[in-house]
């Protein structure tokens, strides 16, 4: 025991080193919150929502969609969610785990927010899951969502799965197209899931990918800006259609290349995002033509949708998309599990509440979260890229059905 | 005449991709062996060019002209500056001039955000641009078929006045023996200010002309100075001749490559760079930079 002994006593000093700092801590939380009661009682006091958004990267261009979306739900109900005013932490995603997982380590450890919020990337998510599942802090994402997550304890996501696009329009395609699909998309894993969805749907309905080794071609992430040699090889495949997925600027050079090469007259099928908000004005006219699923579209004709685009419309001058959408949700979902949380609002209450949340009305129509995977059950749409009055639209042409 | 025609496309394309690189790599070329100063900003002079571009262009001829000379112009003031701040260390060697350029580069990317917003603009060119030309029976974007040509007119040109002219004379003569040129009554610093503005204007030229092909992004910076090191390193230190040979190479490894061998398409390029460097080792030695 004697050569133990000395250590024991420095461990002993450090413990209650730590004890102390852990005493002050609690002091120092216990006059905040009394501060904080005093202001006016916690059922009523300021929370804060930290969104993790991309404001730099391939997917920047997103970030204002997705920020004005939730801010157009504040806005509507006076800056407040569940009765508490909310004040808005704003962190960047940049183009992967490198940024996200920082930001949102951050927003939690020294923020202390309530959720977590937005997230564009796939790979993102896949990285943030261990840190809010650790942490107890709940994290609603709204775009890209991986496809499997292990342990969806504290992950939601107002948008879908990542493979849904193409699993709703993969059946519609063997139907109309009199042939072999061409599948092509970013090695990402984002790509992966969106490509997948779509292969083994076609698959599965009988069809047969036109592309030579019958598997999907996917092209350097976020490197490819030139797609030229890659429809040389969709033209010699002999393929009736393609089927993509890509997002932001990379979808702006597939769009464009494609309307002047080889291939401009192969129908062009995709997931959404494609010809999604700031990229579609980019694409202009080149994208008039190309059709996409996905589980909103602007102009479809609900009351929901049109207060909802009225007053994003009013104060951003745009139409809104599907980020602006599921971001909308996303602050509509966080209004009633504050509001459940009552008295108690900690993360952990309100992710409790979340799971309770019932159904949405959404712009989209009504949706709920499906309680295994924490992801909508909703109805997609397919939509073709027209002229609506003086600008470029994703026209409704069909729903696809349920997913979820 | 099958496999030709199923790989002309990549092949034509490779070219135009490979010219635009050439213009990009003769900027950083000549900075380098003229200017002596490795400038890690060439990529950002590249892709602020560009971004004056795309603002300037709306959709005419005479649009795409002024983008144009605006990106000569952004180009050639970002080498003005850039040649004013490595003066004064101008004799402190390479890797202190490199690393200037390299903060230049980050200062000046976080500039080119602030100033062009972090959205990826899209260029607006001519309508008549934006069709597929028909050649050989296969459609090809027109924009890129008229970058080919007014690249080799600007090839021809480039050579001329570095091979047949006063200047390029004095240009040549800054690389092989500056004393001696010094001696000859032409000041070597006024010839290095000269070289570096020459240089960005070359890059601003490039990105003028090819936003349309390589657009402004937060990300192209990086991707144009990558690109176009890869190609001096290639082609030879120093060498415009070498450079053109390698752009063309680098730019058909990442065409003709892709449609070639798939699978190995993204290590094609570091893979050339590696097998160029061990031939050239094994001919001229480790330090035989110059082809």
């Amino acid at each position: 025991m004697t050569p133990a002994s000395p250590i024991s006593r420095r461990s002993f000093r450090v413990t209650s080193a730590g004890l102390l700092a852990g005493a002050l801590a609690f002091t120092a939380a216990c006059s905040g919150s009394a501060a904080d009661d005093k202001k006016g009682g916690s059922s009523s006091g300021t929370l804060k929502i930290g969104l993790t958004i991309p404001l730099t990267g391939v997917y920047a261009a997103l970030g204002p969609d997705l920020q004005n979306g939730f801010q157009t739900y504040l806005d509507q109900h006076g800056g407040k969610l569940g009765g508490h005013k909310i004040e808005l932490v704003i962190t960047d995603e940049g183009d992967g785990p490198a940024t996200s997982v920082p930001s949102v380590t951050k927003l939690i450890k020294q923020d202390k927010v309530t959720a977590v919020v937005g997230l564009t990337n796939a790979a993102t998510v896949a990285a943030n899951v261990q840190v809010v599942n650790d942490n107890k802090v709940p994290m609603i994402g709204a775009v890209g969502r991986p496809g499997k997550i292990d342990k969806p304890d504290y992950v939601w996501h107002t948008s879908y799965l990542s493979e849904e696009p193409g699993v709703a329009a993969a059946p519609y395609i063997k139907e109309n197209v009199p042939g072999a699909v061409y599948a092509i998309g970013p090695d990402y894993q984002g790509g992966w899931d969106q490509l997948r969805g779509f292969t083994e749907t076609y698959d599965k309905a009988g069809g047969k990918l036109a592309n030579p080794d019958g598997k999907t071609k996917f092209t350097p992430f976020p490197g490819t800006t030139n797609f030229q040699p890659y429809f040389t090889e969709i033209k010699n495949s002999g393929a009736k259609a393609v089927y993509t997925f890509y997002a932001g600027t990379a979808a702006v050079n597939f769009v464009k290349q494609y309307k002047q090469s080889d291939v401009k007259d192969i129908p062009l099928y995709a997931a959404g995002f494609l010809t999604e908000g700031a990229v579609l004005g980019a694409e202009g006219d080149a994208a008039k033509g190309v059709f996409t699923s996905l589980n909103y579209t602007p102009t479809l004709d609900i009351p929901a949708n049109r207060s909802f685009v009225a007053a994003y419309q009013g104060k951003y001058n745009a139409l809104p998309t599907m980020m602006s959408a599921t971001m909308y949700d996303a602050a509509a979902v966080l209004d009633k599990a504050i509001a459940a949380a009552g008295d108690k609002v900690t993360p952990e209450t309100v992710n409790a509440a979340i799971s309770k949340t019932g159904k949405v009305d959404s712009p989209r129509g009504s949706w709920e979260f499906n309680p295994s995977t924490h992801a909508p059950v909703q109805k997609w749409y397919l939509r073709e890229v027209k002229q609506d009055g003086t600008a470029l639209s994703n026209v409704m042409v069909r729903e696809l059905g349920t997913l979820g | 005449m099958g496999w030709f025609d199923d790989n002309f496309i990549p092949a034509v394309d490779g070219v135009a991709y490979g010219l635009l690189l050439f213009v990009v790599a003769a900027g950083l070329t000549l900075a380098f062996g003229s200017g002596g100063v490795l400038n890690l900003a060439h990529g950002t002079l590249y892709a602020f060019a560009a971004y004056t571009a795309t603002a300037v262009a709306d959709g005419s001829w005479v649009g795409l002209a002024l983008a144009v000379l605006a990106g000569i112009g952004a180009g050639a003031a970002g080498g003005g500056v850039l040649a004013a701040l490595t003066a004064p260390i101008a004799g402190r060697g390479h890797m202190a001039q490199a690393m200037l350029t390299f903060g230049v580069a980050l200062v000046g990317g976080d500039l080119l955000t602030t100033w062009f917003g972090k959205d990826d603009p899209q260029v607006l060119v001519p309508g008549a641009l934006e069709k597929p030309v028909s050649i050989l029976g296969h459609n090809y974007p027109g924009y890129r078929l008229a970058f080919i040509v007014v690249a080799i007119v600007l090839g021809v040109g480039g050579w001329y006045v570095l091979a047949r002219t006063r200047i390029g004379a004095a240009v040549r003569a800054s690389v092989d023996d500056p004393e001696m040129l010094a001696a000859g009554g032409i000041s070597p610093a006024r010839v290095r200010t000269g070289v570096l503005v020459a240089a960005g204007a070359l890059a601003g030229l490039a990105g003028g002309l090819g936003a349309p092909i390589i657009g402004p992004s937060t990300s192209v910076a990086n991707t144009v100075l990558l690109q176009s090191l890869l190609v001096v390193v290639i082609g030879g230190l120093g060498s415009v001749g070498g450079a053109l040979l390698a752009a063309i190479l680098v730019g058909e490894v990442q065409t003709l490559g892709v449609t070639l061998m798939p699978d190995l398409a993204p290590y094609l390029l570091f893979a050339t760079m590696a097998v160029m460097l061990i031939a050239r080792t094994a001919r001229f030695g480790p330090t035989g930079s110059r082809v």
